[in-house]
């Protein structure tokens, strides 16, 4: 009996066992998702942070164990590691190690969920090596990834025109194998070994404590004075901040602790908060904002001076790296400081600038992009963009006009105050001629409607300090017109008098007298000997 | 912060702990004591760093040479989990490789010059290329650039076949240098009874080594301007039925000097000192006793 064949089911069939991923995809995707090798680092920094959040979870059950939860992060010949003591990989997580994106993390219970980023490292190195042990289980898991290996195996092939699938190709290239251990035990050391010599930026110790305290979810430093309230604030508004303790063992036998790149050197002023409320949740947050601008000491007290947000570097680059908000999930940035200036700035961008600051996200339905360069376009982003852009660069833009207004206040009263002062010092010591006032008068009406112009400044101390600065002025103004205070001497209208000259010669005289005293304005003595000079001659002429 | 610690029942056993404990222990101390400040380690520890853990209040950075991939990931595992991660240096290769080339596998150099010299050797200490006397001279010689003292602790597996060519010509050596030192001929008899006990066949090789290798160090360090201080041997049971010897050595640099040294431990007391043997949790009398060179005339 002949059965028929269905042509369709025979094409189903077929097109199931047909393999669709093929080795050379692997080795793509881990060179091109990191073009700053640097980013390899956060995918274990982040793996290594989750860890830590899952031992949290269950560490009150185990009281004996104390141990401070913390990452750490080293550097020994080419290999860079990364230690944490965090829940650690069961026998059944290390043969998972060895799937492409395969992850059980939940997509916003995490920082990581898509299951790349532990073998990041292949790209760069001769080969990735991890050891993980969970507490209670009597064994250590060793997982080790033969990178270097595959990448030629793949290169080999393909000059011969073979496409290998993934599957055999990562299976040839990768071992497990456990060993004893002290069940009591729990933790994971990844070791990225033998790493490229065009990837050596990952050995660099600076650059890691500057790339890891940059992006990280490490705490605010001890040298940043503002950093508690921010810190206080963050945690009581963003319910999954928890920074985690991350050392740095430099090459040279120095353990550093890193911290969030802000410090007091930086002189910022007291930092401000923006909450981004969910429209469709009342009391819920969207988005958590804290910012802060460069300040400066006016009138005793810390306070915002506008202008970009620079620190100490010889490139303009290095100047600005911290101007700008960051967004922040699960404590690690996504995007650089140009996103949140990209996505809600639509006018007066370069105000973005004149703040530093992290913008943390509430909602975890607003997910990275894998490279974590944006996060992807859905619903929950499009909302926190539309609630953001109502608030902070509406917030940001305002502030930063009243504190150039406040500072262009402050300063042109300084200015004015410091001349008044001289003046009043000058007349006190009675060096003030009588020559001189007419400019002085000139000078303090000027004055006066410059502070006019300045007046409604946002800050109460610069309000009252302009007011001073009128008052100074004003005293002033009365005592120039008592003549005693004023220095003796020939005014030009006093010789004008003395030699009651007809209008016209009286004029020419005028004119050529205040052009010498001009002249002679840096040598009142010398001007004053020419004047009587010329006074006595015209005097025994005409008089 | 309480270190979980890594599983230690292996790798060690109760002489090489007393060793490590308490006589190895005892003398860093006092070289920790006389320095004033932590000493600088360079060593061949297995991945436990049993010794570097043991010895660590005494110790400042460690600098490990390890020829196994595997065994170097896990060293680096230790390192954290007992917090010491930022004072490991740790190099990739052979021992004599790294000492005789100056770098390791990957380009990295040692941290000249160090203090403390632990050199726990898996098998014996001459072989037919002679790179292990090679890389200890070189080390010395490195240390001597530095004008750097230092203490050396050698263990190796005491290994019959241990190249006898060597050794015989060796103790011919010491025998001419100890007659051409001792102008009293009648004497000579005497030191050519000594070396024929030593080189006689059936002579268990841990008293010749102990000569061997104490005869070694002086020699090398002389030339180097150290004054060198040998201790006994001491001898004990490895693990797995094998024979081990572990050698204490002070290395005392002598500036502004340009000729040989001449070591304050005569060739006599070094030729004199024996070896001891650590059983369990101490020593206990050895069976292998050498004959002891006299510079007086029986009566």
């Amino acid at each position: 009996m002949a059965s028929e064949v269905d042509p369709e089911a025979k094409q189903d069939e077929a097109e199931d066992s047909e393999e669709l991923f093929y080795a050379a995809a692997v080795q793509i995707l881990s060179e091109d998702l990191y073009p700053r090798k640097l980013e390899i680092i956060r995918e274990y920094i982040q793996n290594a942070s989750d860890a830590l959040d899952d031992w949290l979870k269950i560490s009150d059950l185990i009281p004996a164990d104390r141990t401070e939860p913390q990452i750490k992060v080293s550097i020994q010949g080419k290999s860079v590691l990364i230690f944490d003591n965090g829940t650690g990989m069961t026998e059944d997580d290390i043969p998972k190690l060895k799937r492409i994106a395969y992850s059980e993390k939940k997509v916003g219970e995490e920082a990581g969920y898509k299951g790349i980023g532990r073998l990041a490292g292949i790209a760069v190195a001769e080969k990735l090596k991890i050891t993980s042990t969970s507490y209670g289980d009597p064994r250590l898991y060793h997982f080790e990834f033969r990178a270097a290996d595959m990448r030629r195996d793949i290169s080999d092939k393909k000059k011969q025109g073979v496409n290998e699938p993934a599957s055999p190709v990562i299976k040839r290239h990768t071992s497990t194998w456990w060993t004893d251990i002290d069940p009591a035990d729990h933790y994971t050391l990844v070791e990225i070994r033998n790493i490229k010599d065009s990837c050596d930026e990952l050995l660099d110790p600076d650059k890691l404590i500057e790339y890891i305290g940059d992006i990280g979810p490490v705490d605010f430093s001890p040298d940043y004075s503002h950093g508690a309230v921010i810190s206080e604030n963050l945690q009581r508004c963003v319910p999954d901040y928890s920074p985690k303790t991350v050392y740095l063992s430099r090459p040279d036998g120095k353990k550093v602790r890193v911290f969030k790149p802000y410090n007091d050197e930086m002189k910022t002023a007291a930092p401000q908060f923006i909450d981004i409320p969910d429209p469709n949740n009342p009391g819920k947050l969207l988005a958590y904002c804290w910012y802060t601008s460069k300040a400066e000491e006016i009138l005793g007290k810390m306070r915002p001076t506008g202008k970009i947000f620079q620190v100490e570097g010889e490139e303009i680059e290095d100047r600005r790296r911290f101007a700008g908000l960051v967004y922040k999930l699960f404590g690690f940035s996504v995007g650089d400081r140009s996103l949140p200036e990209r996505t809600l700035w639509s006018t007066a961008r370069a105000r973005a600038l004149w703040f530093t600051g992290e913008i943390h996200i509430v909602d975890k339905n607003v997910q990275p992009t894998t490279p974590r360069s944006d996060f992807i376009e859905n619903a929950a982003r499009a909302k926190l963009y539309m609630e953001a852009q109502k608030r902070i660069p509406v917030f940001l833009n305002n502030l930063a006009q009243q504190i150039s207004d406040n500072r262009k206040a402050f300063q042109d009263a300084k200015n004015i105050r410091q001349k008044l002062e001289r003046y009043k010092a000058q007349l006190e010591n009675g060096g003030i001629e009588r020559s001189d006032l007419k400019v002085i008068r000139d000078e303090l009406d000027k004055s006066f409607r410059k502070l006019g112009t300045r007046k409604n400044t946002t800050d109460r101390d610069i309000t009252t300090y302009q007011k001073e600065a009128r008052r100074i002025g004003e005293t002033l103004q009365t005592e120039l017109n008592n003549p005693k205070k004023l220095k003796p001497g020939y005014s030009v209208s006093d010789l004008v008098k003395d030699l009651d000259m007809p209008t016209k010669a009286r004029k020419v005289f005028q004119i050529v007298m205040e052009t010498l005293q001009q002249h002679f304005s840096k040598d009142k003595e010398e001007y004053h000997a020419i004047a009587a000079k010329i006074h006595k001659a015209l005097k025994d002429k005409y008089c | 912060m309480r270190s979980p610690k890594l599983d230690t029942s292996f790798d060690s056993n109760p002489s090489k702990d007393f060793l490590r404990r308490d006589y190895d222990k005892a003398i860093i101390s006092q070289w920790r004591a006389e320095l004033g400040k932590p000493l600088k380690y360079l060593g061949l520890p297995a991945w436990k760093m049993l010794d570097v853990i043991e010895w660590q209040q005494f110790i400042d950075r460690f600098t490990t040479i390890e020829r196994e991939e595997n065994q170097q990931h896990l060293m680096f595992l230790k390192a954290n989990v007992e917090n010491v991660e930022h004072r490991l240096h740790s190099l990739y290769g052979e021992f004599d490789d790294i000492l005789l080339k100056g770098r390791d596998s990957y380009g990295h150099t040692p941290e000249w010059p160090y203090e403390l010299v632990n050199l726990d050797y898996f098998g014996g200490f001459i072989y037919a290329d002679l790179s292990r006397p090679k890389a200890v001279r070189k080390l010395i010689q490195n240390q001597a650039v530095y004008e750097r003292s230092f203490l050396l602790i050698i263990t190796q597996q005491l290994r019959d076949r241990d190249s006898n060519k060597e050794k015989a010509g060796f103790l011919k050596d010491l025998g001419k240098s100890l007659k051409s030192g001792i102008l009293d001929t009648a004497l000579h008899p005497a030191v050519d009874s000594v070396i024929s006990w030593y080189e006689a066949a059936d002579m268990p090789d841990c008293a010749r080594q102990t000569l061997y290798m104490n005869y070694f160090l002086r020699d090398s360090g002389e030339a180097e301007h150290f004054d060198v201080a040998c201790r006994p041997a001491v001898i004990y049971p490895g693990t797995g039925g094998s024979w081990m010897i572990h050698f204490v050595t002070d290395f005392r640099f002598q500036s502004g000097i340009g000729h040989r040294v001449a070591s304050n431990q005569s060739l006599l007391e070094l030729l004199n000192l024996g070896l001891l043997e650590a059983r369990g949790q101490g020593f206990v009398r050895t069976r292998f006793v050498q004959p002891k060179l006299s510079m007086r005339r029986r009566s």
